[in-house]
């Protein structure tokens, strides 16, 4: 980090030590804090949702392990590690094994660009989000061996299935992202974030409270929400669909590491996300003179797992989609209404009393979405006839 | 910014007797990226299991991703990450999973074809022949600049500036390769009569 | 020993001997395709070795690269395509099988 890399050869205890050594100290200690912080949140998470969604469906979720179910996510661990690793005997070993660990990188390297707090970011690129999407192709790759190796009709299906709903819907979430960097001018994502502050309270320059910003918002969450395969768009991993898909054939610590990546994606896309458009670490207080980067780091964490409970949700409460409805939605709907979007953007940015701009860009937004859901998804449900028998 | 301390340029400076210069640094580091990019190539070339052909290619984009961003071409790297890796591995995969043969052998049976050395000799040669050409050449010595950047920004700009019709042209050339490939791996349902 | 233009271009010709190697060699269509995307990209780090080297100023090799990288993905979805067409008639995608030019 570039940031502790300067504070530390200001400081006259460190400076004293060789150049080479408070580079890797100032690369090393980000790392050992994403590997901390991001699997103690997903560990979390994980106890989180299921109490949540317990809650949705009116019961308790786990309440024996803890008090509260607190070391629900350690026994989880525990029994998922000394599960027994069973490999299906055509299965292609080597790739058999490598696909968990696949599925994992990705997900762990996003976190790199995610800025925590003011200048607190593990590596400042100037492609940032170019390198977000960029990385985040790599887990498909996963999900193909992950079917492939197993050497399973059924997880081939399941894998097809997973593979053409995350490429069909990166392109609206990559066209949602392009009206942020259009904004902000530039692909960094320390840049973006910086470009949020200012403002009453720090807040009301967020791009979520502009038209073309509130709607990418929404296609952006939707589109990450369907490239971690979240419900509604869990066909790839549900129990009731087509067994468990790719991850059929998986037991033990490589399923465990299949589950880890998918969350860790999901958190970290809500990262990507809270930075682009909720304004990263930006929020009342976050400016002030000593006390401001931490205030940023609350708000950030703040924004993350508000996010994240979104996310939960939305999964406890919305049913899941069809497949054929699944491509339909993304390729009908969606992209139009990320095109539409950019151009709106670019309309509120040279019109110019800024209300006008506005309320022009929002009219245009809700014409066409209303167009869109009518002209894009004719698959809509029918009134249901009820038959009883007489 | 980073100044040294007994006034040489950022490239021979080194900071505390002994640590390495940047020229060595970036020396290491291009051993260690054509090693990955070199197996990777082999790999995928000789080994017999199809999918494993893939994996190893997948290796030499990576590798070859790591080499631009060495060269500080920074979005030339993620944009190879995000074409070769992300949709043309993805792609090539796909195909080998719709061209499997029925019966369950893995292929043709022989993985290399008839008179399989002339092509390695023919590769030899050529390789050959431009290695002494490249060796015997003066403009080999050419050093290492660092200087050399490249930003987002002025890339944005020429693609909608200076280099607007080679743009609109990938353009249509893209939408019509999507429409060929399209037709061309269709269902041929109506010829079957 | 500094890294010259030289190493560069010595590591794109090997790469693209391998290449074609590969793609002159194997049987399997796909394979040939493999081939030669591996000498696409070792013609496109040659491209950008000489940009990094000798005419960083210029942008017009960057560009290059881009719209090479663009116009090999497309070539290479409708080569695949071909093969899946190919395959479709003829049951195999041995190259050593195809010789007839009408079906």
């Amino acid at each position: 980090m570039e940031s502790l890399y300067q504070v530390l050869r200001d400081c006259s205890w460190f400076a004293k030590l060789p150049d080479g050594l408070l580079f890797w100290i100032s690369v090393l200690v980000p790392i050992g804090l994403i590997v901390a912080v991001y699997p103690a949140i997903f560990a979390y998470t994980t106890l989180i949702e299921r109490k949540a969604l317990g809650r949705i469906q009116n019961r308790i979720g786990p309440n024996r392990v803890g008090r509260w179910g607190i070391l629900q996510p350690l026994a989880d661990g525990a029994k998922l590690l000394t599960k027994e690793d069973i490999v299906p005997r055509a299965a292609d070993r080597f790739v058999h094994g490598l696909a968990p660990v696949i599925a994992v990188i990705p997900s762990l390297l996003l976190f790199a660009v995610v800025p925590v707090g003011a200048r607190l970011v593990p590596v400042d690129l100037n492609i940032g989000i170019l390198f977000v999407f960029a990385i985040s192709t790599g887990s498909v790759l996963a999900l193909f061996m992950g079917g492939w190796a197993s050497r399973n009709k059924f997880s081939l299906l399941g894998a097809m299935r997973a593979v053409a709903q995350v490429v069909s819907y990166e392109v609206p979430m990559v066209l949602a992202a392009v009206v942020v960097v259009m904004a902000a001018g530039s692909l960094s994502t320390v840049a973006i974030a910086e470009a949020q502050g200012g403002g009453i309270l720090n807040i009301s320059n967020w791009y979520v409270f502009r038209p073309w910003g509130f709607v990418g918002f929404v296609l952006f969450l939707i589109g990450a929400m369907a490239e971690s395969a979240r419900t509604p768009f869990d066909i790839p991993e549900a129990e009731s669909e087509i067994i468990a898909g790719y991850h059929t054939e998986y037991s033990g610590f490589k399923f465990a590491l299949f589950q880890l990546g998918e969350y860790l994606a999901a958190i970290a896309m809500a990262g990507i996300t809270a930075t682009m458009f909720l304004g990263g670490y930006n929020g009342p207080g976050s400016d002030l003179k000593y006390i401001g980067p931490v205030v940023g780091v609350f708000w950030f964490f703040a924004k993350l797992m508000s996010l994240i409970f979104v996310i939960i949700w939305i999964r406890g409460t919305w049913p899941r989609i069809r497949v054929d409805q699944l491509m339909g939605f993304a390729w009908k709907v969606l992209l139009p209404m990320s095109v539409v979007n950019i151009f709106a953007a670019a309309v509120y940015h040279f019109l110019n009393p800024k209300p006008l701009a506005w309320v022009v860009t929002a009219v245009g937004l809700l014409v066409a979405w209303v167009i869109l859901s009518k002209v894009g998804a004719p698959n809509a449900i029918e009134k249901r006839v009820y038959r009883y028998a007489s | 910014m980073w100044e040294c301390p007994s006034g040489h340029d950022r490239v021979t400076c080194r900071a505390r007797k002994g640590a390495p210069t940047v020229a060595e640094t970036m020396t290491y580091a291009f051993l260690i990226l054509s090693v990955i990019t070199l197996l990777g190539a082999l790999l995928a070339v000789l080994l017999r299991n199809l999918v494993h052909c893939v994996l190893s290619l997948i290796l030499f984009f990576l590798g070859v991703a790591g080499h631009y961003f060495l060269l500080r071409a920074d979005f030339l790297a993620a944009v190879q990450i995000l074409i070769y890796i992300g949709a043309v591995a993805v792609l090539i995969l796909f195909a080998i999973m719709l061209t499997r043969n029925v019966t369950g052998t893995e292929g043709p049976r022989e993985v290399f074809g008839m008179k399989w050395w002339s092509g390695g000799v023919i590769a030899a040669a050529l390789a050959a022949g431009v290695l002494r050409a490249v060796i015997n050449d003066p403009v080999s010595q050419a050093g290492s600049s660092a200087q050399a950047n490249s930003s987002v920004a002025e890339i944005g700009k020429a693609l909608v500036g200076h280099w607007v019709v080679p743009f609109e042209a990938m353009a249509v050339l893209l939408t019509a390769a999507l429409i060929g490939a399209v037709v061309i791996a269709l269902e041929e349902v109506m010829r079957r009569r | 020993m500094s890294l010259a233009l030289g190493h560069y271009l010595a590591l794109s010709a090997i790469l693209f001997a391998i290449g074609l190697a590969g793609a002159l060699t194997r049987r399997n269509a796909i394979l040939v395709l493999i081939g030669i995307e591996i000498m696409f990209n070792a013609a496109i780090l040659n491209l950008v070795a000489f940009w990094h080297f000798k005419w960083h100023a210029i942008l017009t090799a960057q560009m290059f690269a881009i719209f090479a990288v663009t116009i090999a993905a497309a070539e290479s979805a409708v080569g695949l395509a071909l093969v899946i067409a190919i395959y479709r008639h003829y049951r195999s995608v041995d190259v050593d099988e195809m010789k007839a030019l009408r079906g």
